[in-house]
């Protein structure tokens, strides 16, 4: 396992360049729909509390709208740059070039952090109009926002490198990541669901990161912090290595 | 000292005197036999020409070559590297330029070249870039981004990708199609003179003469089999076939009778003549046609050309090796 720094720093430089060429629709679009549900949010229920938190309902939700940002964008710049590579032919640029299996694994889920943590920190700064911008754990947050970036840079290269059309791609984030997403917690608080649906959402990995993050963001969570950290690590190691033999056996790249 | 030492002094440092060694290598694809126990050595520094009919398994052993396509059996060296267990070293020293026509959208033409420098471990690489810029009449296209280029520029942005990190051993497939004439002349004074630097040059092309022209040695495949590889005269000369044309002063008259058993077309108004025959007769109809005592205007006698033994052996299907 190698890296050759120039080599694998020229993919990250490719990757961050690639999306910040077309920051409109990467950066500036994402933030529009994070900024109508910060104000839908934050007028419609004013003086609401979450029950068992004791904080405004905005407080609650920013951490979660913000791991929201974070998980799409991550997600969607190495996914799309894939299946981009693929349809454009420029695939084999990657294949041809003298890249170890770990410096492509890490160069494309950089060029997703990069851009995940770049439209969550966007929408923390347009945050603090709406909530003061309060954190109680800012490294935390900003230990779990790098960890969850990863994980779903990583999951956005496995749809990319799975997918044969940009059809595909939508159907990863359609039917997995917004629904997963919607259902971790991040309007709500998992353990007021009613019945078997507070257990299901234990099931749910990213309910373990939009939590984490927000006991970083309040100082509370519906589980143990150090808990959350564990499943976010592991799933994030796990990923990685998987990455890595994709890369390795050429998945749906090489013929 | 130690033995590679003592090549190391015989040699100049460098003992490695194949460039690229292919054992039994086979693919498939489904039911197709893409390559089947296809066998070569690729010399340092030659012009090598692999030529084929479509179809015949050439851009599957390109594709071997770079990583872009996984082999069922067999082993390939890089300049005496192994491709699978040191394939960071192998491509470092390949430069391979693909048949279809692929581009980054999001940059420039420097960029590209600037980052597909870095790819390869280069920074600061503008001395490069520039010279290839200029080699490939893409300098006035540097900043401008690739959708806005012509089908022969796209394929010029290729070429210098593939050479942008001086590889030695640098693989043109199909560089030429689509691209204009005068840029055809010019990429090919480049590359002889990357050739006369020491780089190897393998060339895949649709166009015979190209290869017959370039190359010093050349493999033809069919049906995914090497089905002959020699020096480019050996080649020709294996082929048994002279083609006569001679242009006479006035029409003939008697040419019928005197080359009876003799396979030869006659122009309509009867005053050139051409005569397909095998070198060994030669001497014979120059002396029948003598007797006729014509006046002769001009004659040209051509050898077998390149795209004569391509027809043999890909039509035969592969009959020997």
């Amino acid at each position: 396992m190698t890296i050759n720094s120039i080599t694998f720093l020229s993919l990250v430089r490719r990757e961050v360049a690639r999306f910040t060429k077309v920051a409109i629709q990467t950066i500036f679009a994402p933030l529009i729909s994070t900024g109508l549900y910060l104000i839908i949010f934050s007028y419609s229920f004013q003086n609401r509390e979450v029950a068992g938190y004791g904080v405004p309902y905005i407080s609650f939700i920013v951490p979660g709208l913000i791991m929201m940002s974070l998980i799409q964008n991550s997600f969607a710049n190495t996914s799309s740059s894939l299946i981009g590579a693929k349809y454009n032919g420029i695939i084999i640029d990657f294949l041809l070039a003298p890249f170890s299996y770990i410096e492509l694994s890490l160069g494309f889920m950089i060029g997703g952090m990069v851009r995940g943590l770049l439209v969550a920190t966007v929408t923390y700064l347009v945050s603090i109009y709406f909530y003061g911008g309060a954190i109680a754990h800012p490294f935390l947050a900003l230990f779990f926002a790098i960890l969850v970036s990863s994980i779903f840079s990583l999951f956005g290269i496995i749809a990319g490198l799975w997918a044969e059309k940009f059809d595909h791609v939508s159907i990863f984030s359609n039917f997995f990541i917004t629904p997963l997403t919607f259902l971790s917690g991040v309007f709500y608080s998992v353990k007021g669901l009613p019945g078997i649906w507070s257990e299901v959402s234990l099931f749910n990995p990213v309910f373990y990161m939009v939590d984490a993050v927000r006991f970083a963001f309040i100082g509370q969570s519906d589980m143990s912090p150090y808990f959350s950290a564990l499943v976010i690590f592991s799933l994030a190691v796990f990923l990685l290595v998987i990455v890595t033999y994709l890369f390795k056996i050429g998945y749906k790249v090489k013929s | 000292m130690v033995y590679s030492d003592r090549l190391r002094d015989i040699y100049g440092g460098d003992f490695v005197t194949t460039a690229i060694k292919i054992r039994d290598i086979n693919k498939t694809y489904g039911e197709l036999q893409a390559l089947d126990d296809v066998n070569l050595d690729i010399k340092k520094g030659e012009f090598f020409g692999l030529l084929g009919p479509n179809g015949a398994g050439k851009s599957t052993l390109i594709g071997i070559l770079g990583g872009l396509v996984k082999k069922d059996s067999g082993n390939v060296t890089v300049l005496g590297k192994d491709i699978i267990k040191n394939y960071r070293e192998t491509k470092k020293s390949l430069g391979i330029v693909p048949q279809e026509i692929t581009f980054d959208p999001y940059f420039t033409v420097r960029e590209t070249l600037e980052i597909h420098s870095g790819y390869f471990g280069i920074k600061d690489n503008d001395q490069k870039i520039d010279e290839l810029l200029n080699a490939l009449s893409l300098s006035d296209k540097a900043e401008i981004g690739p959708r806005q280029l012509s089908g022969g520029m796209k394929r010029r942005l290729l070429i210098a990708k593939a050479l942008v990190h001086d590889p030695e051993i640098i693989v043109l497939d199909e560089p030429t199609a689509g691209v204009d004439v005068e840029l055809r002349n010019s990429l090919w004074e480049y590359v002889i003179n990357l050739n006369n630097q020491g780089k190897t040059i393998i060339l895949t092309t649709h166009y015979l003469e190209e290869a017959e022209a370039l190359c010093d040695r050349i493999a033809i495949m069919n049906k995914g089999k090497i089905v002959k590889v020699d020096t480019k005269e050996n080649l020709i000369n294996s082929i048994d076939k002279k083609l006569i044309k001679i242009q006479f002063a006035d029409s003939v008259q008697g040419l019928e009778d005197e080359l009876q058993e003799i396979n030869f077309d006659l122009n309509k108004d009867k005053r050139e003549i051409e005569i397909e025959t095998a070198k060994q007769d030669l001497d014979k109809i120059l002396k029948k046609i003598n007797r006729l005592n014509l006046d002769i205007v001009d004659m040209n006698i051509e050898s077998a050309k390149l795209e004569d033994v391509f027809i043999k052996l890909t039509s035969l299907g592969g009959d020997d090796n």
